[in-house]
């Protein structure tokens, strides 16, 4: 008894986890293992329907794609930005402030205005003819170009976080490294190379991490933005299953399978000790 | 060089300005200007005829009062939960190291997983779709459980220990001593914790989405708005959704700069 005492302040925390975390998973491995129309438990038969449905198969290829495109994405760009601007920032506190701006803003909010912007008749096709360029179809469903709006959309709400991560380690080190590499001769690409990149390191890891493990399970996105049909991926596949066809199986089914994705991605973290 | 930053840096602010620039453009002009071709940038009317005819499509007033009502008590059951969990883990080694890694998984299980299992326990238990939002205070307080103990662990951390101990010598039990002495000294962190908790909720699309069907909270609305092509009325409701985000910034910001939370590891 005695050495569960100092656990006692976070009983509530620990049956918290359990009530509304450990057991409603349990819950959604029961209804993946039951059968919607008979009631028969187990049975396999909401995987049999996930694998002969292509739509299926694309959400499981959007959902390693979609997520690694998002994070090279924004973290090459976060990257590039913090590279270039770390040096001499020009209105330094002004730009910060800026930066957070689409990140205050709820997802919901900036996925309307994406809408809006890449529409057949939006302020990026609007921009692109003043141009003297003809419309394009952004968001058609099932095409490439989809997908890269996508990226593109999120990339535009995320990357200012993933820059100031990067901005605030890349400011932390040392300014004599560089200036002792150039003086034994070493150019910017190298410098970069062997000393930023090498000093980034943690940094990039846990911005690599952090994003890719909110990409995993991207849901309002691409839902908004191409449709549960449009650009599948698992999470919003689970909710066409469950909001248009009712069958909460093969939803709980499908989810089930993504969160066991996340999970086992997220183990190593857990044994690192480090919250994202 | 400096010219290539600079250009750089107006294209990231304008980048950064622009959805929020439309968005309120779009809301307080009239719709037909939002489907005109092309576009207008700038407003060619200001009205508040979107706010008029939002009361006759939907329930913005029953929207409103169930995104506040969820949001507070998010903020008041996450408090209760988190703080004697944060202390806890603050002062005992052991039990921080099982709390960080459970919380990991809290942090990054998929919405969907949850949302999915949840929806289906709520109309077992006759609180789908709660005019309340019963489920769905359940559900944030979930989502926003992680959240709220790392900020409190780390300003729990910030408190000497030394402080505690000399209460104790003074007589005052361990729960004295928390409520006591530690407690008011992490009120800027608690004050903090309760304004990003609130804006979790308050965001919040997904399991909104799913556990409220037709009672609506704001973000769903603004969702159902922009499917059904009413950019004027989905962009009113979404300014109305920037409202306390925005007031959170010119709070928080100031705060976050003055070292409010100084030593908690920034």
């Amino acid at each position: 008894m005695r050495a569960l005492r100092p656990w006692l302040p976070a009983a509530p925390l620990l049956l918290y986890l359990a009530a509304f975390l450990v057991q409603p998973t349990l819950y959604a491995v029961k209804l993946s293992f039951t059968d919607t129309l008979t009631g028969a438990f187990p049975s396999v038969a909401n995987f049999r329907l996930l694998v002969a449905d292509g739509l299926f198969w694309r959400a499981v290829v959007g959902n390693v794609v979609l997520p690694i495109a998002i994070v090279a994405v924004e973290v090459a760009g976060g990257l590039a930005l913090a590279v270039v601007l770390a040096a001499r920032l020009p209105a330094r506190r002004v730009l910060r402030a800026v930066v957070m701006i689409p990140f205050a803003l709820p997802e919901v909010v900036f996925l309307t205005v994406m809408r809006y912007v890449f529409a057949p008749r939006g302020y990026a096709n609007a921009a692109l003819a003043a141009a003297g360029v003809g419309p394009v179809a952004w968001l058609l469903p099932g095409r490439p170009l989809t997908f890269l709006t996508v990226v593109a959309a999120d990339a535009w709400h995320v990357t200012p976080v993933v820059f100031l991560m990067l901005l605030a380690a890349l400011t932390a080190i040392p300014e004599e490294l560089g200036e002792a590499a150039s003086l034994d001769g070493a150019g910017g690409l190298r410098r970069f190379a062997f000393i930023t990149l090498p000093l980034l390191r943690p940094a990039l890891l846990s911005a690599v991490l952090l994003r890719g493990l909110d990409a995993l399970r991207v849901f309002a996105t691409p839902l908004m933005l191409a449709g549960a049909e449009g650009l599948p991926v698992l999470s919003t596949y689970a909710y066409h299953q469950w909001s248009d066809y009712g069958n909460d199986g093969a939803a709980a089914a499908a989810s089930t399978l993504l969160a066991l994705l996340s999970v086992v991605l997220t183990l190593p973290l857990v044994r690192r000790g480090t919250a994202p | 060089m400096r010219r290539v930053a600079l250009a750089i840096v107006l294209a990231v602010a304008a980048a950064d300005l622009l959805p929020l620039g439309l968005v309120l453009k779009q809301a307080f002009t009239p719709e037909r200007e939002s489907f005109a071709w092309p576009p207008t940038w700038v407003p060619r009317t200001l009205t508040l005829e979107n706010v008029r005819l939002l009361a006759d499509a939907v329930d913005l007033r029953g929207g409103l009062a169930l995104s506040v009502l969820v949001a507070a008590l998010t903020v008041a059951s996450t408090l209760a939960i988190a703080l004697p969990a944060a202390w806890a883990a603050a002062r005992q080694p052991g039990v921080d190291r099982g709390l960080d890694g459970a919380l990991v998984v809290a942090r990054v299980f998929p919405t969907i997983a949850l949302a999915i299992p949840l929806a289906a326990l709520s109309i077992r238990l006759g609180i789908y779709n709660s005019p309340f939002g019963t489920g769905l205070w359940l559900a944030h307080t979930l989502l926003a459980l992680p959240l709220a103990f790392l900020v409190l662990r780390s300003a729990f951390r910030s408190v000497p220990r030394d402080l505690e101990d000399a209460a104790r010598l003074d007589g005052a039990s361990p729960a004295a001593a928390f409520w006591r002495v530690s407690l008011p000294l992490v009120r800027p962190s608690i004050a903090a914790a309760s304004m990003l908790v609130f804006l979790v909720s308050w965001d919040e699309f997904g399991f909104a989405l799913l556990l409220q069907v037709t009672n609506r909270p704001l973000p769903p609305l603004v969702y159902y708005l922009t499917a059904f092509g009413h950019p004027g009325l989905a962009s009113a409701v979404a300014a109305l959704m920037l409202v306390p985000a925005l007031a959170v910034i010119v709070v928080i910001e100031p705060a976050l700069r003055s070292g409010v939370f100084a030593g908690s590891g920034r």
